[in-house]
């Protein structure tokens, strides 16, 4: 209760004192949190603003597509290394070199690959997300205890029913903490890909309202945006409680 | 198979894969406009890199700034925020979420109110890198052993004794981690920033070529960073290792 109050306090603070800094500055840079929701209500109709609804809907589609594509090959790959020990030893020190690439250098070589359109975005998500779950997957086999395996399969389990019921659940909550990062980097290419370059999406609509100094609205767009991707996150975040659970 | 062996085998998959590229290339499978042939990026690579090398100076030292108050200002919140526990109560939900929003959506912002220059790319580096170290860093010191504490305390040390014997050597681990990954970061802010709203610096450059169609500097450009970013983590990691060995 006690730290409620404190949490509840820190926002206001925070709140306040923005709204107390903002408000004798040019408005053209500095947004007020007061407008704010006013700015919200006006959002759908902004004559300036190509309409809403369709760039929103694109960008989900480009997650939904990136994420997919990032979840097959990331499990692919990750199973192969991590079952194939030889495989594994030759290829892993190679992810984890380009792991350590910052990823946005990728990008002006995808958007001159792909062009200005959806495919360079679901790409550069495909390139973010894929590295989580693919490390993911690998640090979940090595969890798996191998004599589990062995006493399963000396009593005649087959490997299907081997994975099923000894590696699945000894490797379940890594992996799917990995799925959940995934899915955030995921977000995060497509946004990025979005606000560089491109002629649509939620990203471009951001981009065309700071081209044109609309603060507001850039600011309105900036926390929805925000807000949707914790709400995408938390969701993430509830599965994988409940997959922890059914891991044990 | 000994090291000699995958170190072959990692050499030969990368042999394979310029060569798949080049019969790509030569086949017209890849158009070389997009995808310019393995040997036309090797000659690109000595002009690219004569163009490139001051821009990636200008860059490496904005992600130094970046880094340096980045690694300041999380390790000391890091420590605060693990060591007390109404801060960490208070102060947890807001930084996560912090972490969590892509900080893409700030960086508009961040170039309407800095400008285009160097101080939006540092800041950005900054804001990229802060909350990994923080959270590692946190993580970190909840983790300390209490017993080690009350070990040392019950035998009468001080308590500056206690944080410098017990606690620094305990958390040092995260906070190496938390560097390692923030280094990182760092670049990827200010590269990003350079992108977004550069007027110098090597992600400028980078989107400057591929908006000019140039591949094959692009693709120079892009192996030039990659190769130098590897480098430096793979030098902090084995500095990390020595280190880890010290202790």
């Amino acid at each position: 209760m006690k730290i409620l109050a404190w949490r509840l306090g820190i926002l206001v603070a925070i709140l306040a004192v923005w709204e107390a800094v903002a408000a004798p500055l040019n408005p053209l840079f500095y947004v007020r949190p007061s407008v704010l929701p006013g700015a919200l209500l006006g959002m759908w109709r902004v004559p300036d603003l190509p309409p809403l609804g369709e760039h929103v809907w694109l960008t989900l589609q480009e997650i939904a597509g990136a994420y997919v594509l990032a979840v097959a090959a990331g499990l692919w790959l990750g199973f192969l290394l991590g079952l194939r020990r030889t495989v594994g030893r030759i290829y892993e020190p190679l992810l984890a070199a380009l792991y350590a690439v910052p990823s946005v250098v990728w990008y002006p070589s995808l958007m001159l690959f792909f062009g200005l359109g959806s495919a360079s975005k679901i790409a550069f998500g495909v390139a973010l997300g894929f590295f989580p779950i693919v490390l993911s997957v690998l640090a979940g086999i090595r969890q798996v205890p191998a004599t589990l395996v062995t006493v399963a399969q000396s009593m005649g389990a087959r490997p299907f029913t081997v994975f099923r019921k000894v590696m699945l659940p000894a490797m379940a909550s890594t992996m799917v903490g990995g799925l959940r990062a995934g899915l955030a980097l995921s977000v995060v290419g497509v946004l990025v890909g979005e606000i560089l370059g491109s002629r649509a999406g939620i990203g471009y609509v951001i981009n065309y309202a700071y081209g044109l100094m609309m603060t507001r609205e850039y600011a309105v767009l900036a926390v929805i945006a925000a807000a949707a991707v914790l709400a995408i996150d938390t969701a993430g975040a509830l599965v994988e409680a409940r997959v922890k659970r059914w891991a044990g | 198979m000994g090291r000699l062996g995958v170190l072959a085998c990692q050499a030969a998959s990368l042999a394979a894969v310029v060569l798949a590229w080049h019969v790509a290339v030569r086949t017209g499978l890849a158009d070389p406009l997009f995808v310019p042939a393995p040997a036309t990026v090797a000659t690109a690579l000595w002009t690219t890199a004569r163009e490139a090398l001051p821009r990636l100076g200008d860059t490496l030292l904005k992600t130094l700034a970046g880094y340096a108050l980045a690694v300041g200002l999380g390790v000391a919140g890091g420590l605060v925020l693990g060591s007390r526990r109404l801060v960490h109560a208070v102060a947890m939900p807001y930084v996560v979420a912090a972490y969590g929003v892509p900080k893409i959506l700030v960086l508009p912002w961040i170039a309407l109110t800095l400008g285009l220059g160097t101080s939006t790319a540092v800041l950005t580096g900054t804001l990229f890198a802060v909350f990994p170290i923080l959270l590692m860093v946190a993580a970190g010191v909840r983790d300390v052993d209490p017993t080690l504490v009350t070990a040392a305390v019950s035998m009468g040390a001080t308590r500056g004794q206690v944080s410098r014997k017990v606690l620094l050597p305990a958390v040092l681990p995260s906070v190496l981690a938390g560097m390692r990954v923030g280094i990182v970061f760092a670049m990827l802010g200010v590269l990003l920033a350079e992108m977004f709203a550069g007027t110098r610096g090597m992600g400028f450059l980078m989107q400057r070529m591929a908006m000019a169609f140039k591949a094959s500097e692009l693709f120079a450009a892009t192996l030039i960073v990659s190769i130098l970013s590897i480098v430096v983590v793979l030098s902090l990691e084995h500095l990390n290792q020595r280190l880890s060995r010290w202790r």
